[in-house]
């Protein structure tokens, strides 16, 4: 089956000036073709956890469906943002970072996803891990669905790993479901060929003390879209994100990140630290959404983003939404080069720029790659980081 | 802690100092038909006596406006229908240089808005606009003879400085711009020009007021500031209008262009009725060493698209915006700033207040852009929100395009509201509850009031009438 590709995707949940170009972005091949569905057997499944392997992707939406009336209860009083674009993706089964163009993309396609259920109680004693490994020319289309039935607690670690060279498409849908009191934590490190246009749609629920955990490290692929919607549905339900990027050569990187705050005392925290050099380019998009009877949560995201070149082009959209009078929010943005009085520092140490500029790469890529609980994985992305700067 | 039954009202702005209204009769008044076709934009072309080139320029932004859609990103403007308003309203008497001669109707209008005695007392020179022409306008002597030019855009556009109109009017704001601007372009009327020469400090502000008087009429004044080289000038900007049941538009245009080393400061306090929809488009360039200096309070209006824009071209030069935004019951006020760093060591602060009541909405949004050519460009952004009930919204979107990376861009934002332990704080300093919670409102205003000159700070207090009251 061949196509041209033509997708909005990483819609801004409200529209802003035109002219910044960051509303939305679009994912676009010509004479598109899935050779393949990819999704990796786990190495070993914990005990507890079971895998339905190969179930189409709207017939794995109904998890989601089947819980709808908490996930997305209506809102009393309700008032739309200027600008709001939540209409384009209501049909979604879950909403996702990406939006409802990967949903139809994946069912327009026929792929299919493999469903990981964590039973009600189990603490997985190990992690879920799944390895991509993509060779030259493959494009496939795959993806999981993570369900933490109540109180249970599971770590999935998903590397996308492929030889240096290789080019090629891989799209990824993951959805989560941390039901009451469950946790999922999330890692994914993504080290591509530089020739690879590569997605993971994540897309996230939690019900009462539910949470997801996501550490996400994005340094290889040449076009990479990088987003997740996380529903924080009830009370005291809780996302924290953590993400190290790095983009080069001619490279892009596009992210939409959305912490969705319904629920009563919800917190969020999305931390992003990253490096741009040569003439690559970036868009940050982070959203903090309190609705209406969200009260007494809290969101706070970050970004950290050093500018290695002057060729770079980096473009970053904080939001913040509120319709609750009880809750915090917050967010900051620190954008440009290493600061003189560090680069002066360490040139008192007898360390030159260059070196310095390394050092500092290495010290936030490797922050984020520490908390990946795998050791094989975590020594692979340190290597992979090292060898790069 | 606070008891959520014994909250605190923070009331509504008290209006009754604005929405005082005059009659306009037929006899005194020419209302152009309401809607906005060619021969609208001819009759106006022809009321104004313009030079041929502006007749077709006018003829031109008519298309524009018609080929470009509304914005997809900012408030509704369902409620704005073109073809139930005029775009020219005016009284049968010409522009005068002395009160006195002000027709009486009129002149009552602005002693009850207080300007005559602000002229007398604070500032270099008046303007003032009644529906969509100046009605009054003067300098001070000792002001006019250090050659700074203050006069109705319409007399600048046919004397001596009629080329250097020419070459700014629109230029800095094309119609191009925006759906609004092109309407701009087609049906301005009145607004002032003011020149200040090389080397001139004009030492106390001057000040335009607009006011809108007539039911379902749009104002489209156009502003053009030229501070030359090395001079310094204040300009203050008020407006306001009574409150009608029907849609009015306010769709004004201001361009600044400030030269080398020069200086200005730009202080605009906003009080249409609740009824404007204010799509006003702001726009200043600031040369090498030039500073510009917006200090913006918005308070009225049922709908505001508000983002005054500055485009530091020269090297070394500087912006600061100061702005707050009070969005009370069915206003939605989307309000911000825009910066655009294009010249080497260029700084850009701006730093925002917004609050929130009574089903308001109001939205935070901006852009800055830091060029390739911007080396070594700062900018910093601070906005605040305050939800002073949970039926409101405040929203912020600000953006960054950052295109070098030798530059420094911060950015912070907070939404929230009044703390309860600020409160419990200034309670255990023996201080009422009623008391702090007013105190931590103006406080949250300060950084605003503070840049404005004595009177109109006093003006934006009791424009504010945060009137704090308990119920026991």
């Amino acid at each position: 089956m061949s196509n041209d590709l033509n997708m909005k995707v990483n819609v801004l949940p409200v529209l802003t000036y035109n002219f910044l170009h960051v509303n939305d972005s679009t994912l676009q091949i010509n004479d598109f073709n899935i050779s393949d569905n990819k999704s990796p057997l786990a190495k070993e499944l914990p005990a507890g956890v079971t895998v339905q392997k190969a179930v189409p992707f709207a017939e794995a939406g109904e998890i989601f469906r089947k819980n709808n009336d908490r996930i997305l209860a209506p809102i009393d009083g309700h008032v739309d943002p200027n600008g709001d674009t939540s209409a384009r993706d209501k049909d979604q089964a879950l909403r996702t970072g990406m939006g409802a163009d990967v949903d139809g993309l994946m069912i327009s396609m026929g792929a299919t996803v493999d469903i990981y259920t964590v039973e009600e109680g189990v603490k997985a004693d190990k992690p879920i891990i799944l390895n991509y490994d993509m060779k030259d020319g493959d494009a496939s289309l795959s993806g999981q669905v993570i369900h933490a039935r109540k109180d249970s607690e599971v770590t999935v670690i998903i590397a996308y790993t492929s030889d240096k060279d290789a080019k090629g498409f891989q799209g990824v849908s993951t959805r989560l479901l941390a039901e009451e009191g469950a946790r999922i934590n999330l890692i994914k490190s993504q080290i591509l060929g530089d020739g690879f246009v590569h997605f993971d749609d994540i897309g996230g629920a939690c019900l009462k003390d539910g949470k997801i955990d996501l550490v996400t490290l994005e340094l290889g692929g040449c076009k990479v879209f990088s987003s997740a919607y996380v529903n924080l549905a009830e009370k005291s339900t809780a996302f924290t994100s953590n993400m190290g990027y790095l983009v080069r050569g001619d490279h892009d990187l596009d992210i939409n990140y959305v912490a969705d705050h319904r629920g009563k005392k919800t917190e969020a925290s999305m931390q992003f630290k990253g490096v741009l050099m040569d003439s690559a380019k970036k868009a940050f998009r982070g959203t903090i959404d309190f609705k209406k009877g969200s009260a007494g949560s809290v969101g706070d995201e970050q970004e950290d983003a050093l500018l290695l070149s002057e060729d770079v082009v980096n473009k970053t959209m904080p939001v913040i939404l509120c319709q609750e009078e009880d809750v915090e929010g917050r967010h900051g943005a620190t954008i440009g080069e290493l600061g003189e009085d560090i680069l002066f520092y360490m040139q008192t140490r007898g360390i030159d720029e260059e070196e310095a500029k390394r050092i500092m790469i290495k010290a936030r890529l490797d922050s984020v790659a520490k908390l990946i609980p795998d050791p094989e994985i975590m020594q692979k992305t340190l290597y992979y980081i090292q060898n790069v700067v | 802690m606070a008891d959520t039954n014994n909250k605190q009202v923070v009331a509504d702005i008290d209006r009754s100092l604005y929405d005082f209204k005059d009659v306009e009769s037929e006899k005194d008044f020419y209302r152009m038909a309401e809607g906005l076709t060619e021969e609208t934009v001819l009759k106006v072309s022809e009321e104004k006596n313009d030079p041929d080139w502006m007749r077709d320029f006018r003829l031109e932004c008519l298309k524009l406006y018609n080929d470009i859609k509304v914005p997809d990103w900012g408030p509704s403007i369902e409620g704005l229908d073109m073809d139930k308003i005029s775009s020219y309203v005016r009284h049968k008497s010409d522009m005068k240089g002395k009160w006195e001669d002000v027709p009486e109707d009129i002149k009552n209008t602005f002693e009850r808005l207080g300007i005559p005695q602000a002229e007398r007392e604070s500032l270099a020179g008046v303007g003032a606009q009644y529906d969509s022409e100046l009605v009054y306008h003067n300098v001070k002597d000792e002001v006019a003879a250090q050659g700074v030019v203050y006069t109705d855009l319409e007399s600048a556009l046919r004397g001596e400085y009629a080329d250097m109109i020419k070459s700014h009017f629109m230029k800095l704001v094309p119609p191009t711009d925006h759906k609004f601007a092109a309407l701009h372009g087609a049906v301005w009327s009145g607004g002032s020009f003011v020149y200040v020469p090389k080397g001139v400090k004009v030492d106390i502000p001057l000040q335009s007021y607009f006011r809108l008087n007539a039911a379902g009429a749009g104002q489209f004044e156009h502003t053009l500031i030229i501070v030359d080289e090395g001079a310094d000038l204040h300009f203050i900007e008020g407006c306001s209008a009574p409150k009608y049941n029907v849609a009015n538009l306010h769709a004004g245009c201001v361009e600044l262009y400030v030269a080398k080393n020069a200086r200005l400061r730009y202080s605009t306090i906003e009080n249409w009725s609740k009824n404007m929809y204010n799509l006003n488009t702001k726009r200043a360039i600031v040369e090498e060493n030039g500073i510009m200096e917006w200090v913006s309070g918005s308070f009225g209006s049922h709908t505001s698209y508000l983002y005054p824009m500055t485009i530091l071209k020269g090297d070394n030069s500087k912006m600061e915006f100061t702005g707050i935004t009070f969005a009370g019951k069915g206003q939605n006020l989307d309000t911000g700033a825009k910066v655009v760093h294009q010249g080497k060591h260029t700084s850009s602060v701006i730093n925002t207040k917004s609050i929130s009541k009574d089903g308001g909405v109001g939205t935070y949004r901006s852009s800055v852009i830091i060029q390739k050519t911007a080396k070594k460009a700062k900018a910093s952004v601070s906005c605040d929100s305050l939800m002073l009930d949970s039926i409101s919204r405040a929203d912020t979107i600000p953006g960054m395009d950052i295109r070098t990376n030798d530059a420094d861009v911060g950015h912070e934002a907070k939404i929230g509201r009044i703390s309860d332990e600020a409160i419990f704080y200034l309670m255990s300093r023996g201080i009422s509850e009623e008391d702090a919670k007013a105190m931590i409102v103006s406080g949250f205003a300060n950084p605003v009031s503070k840049e404005l000159p004595l009177e109109y700070a006093v003006e934006m207090n009791n424009l504010i009438k945060l009137e704090m009251s308990g119920n026991g």
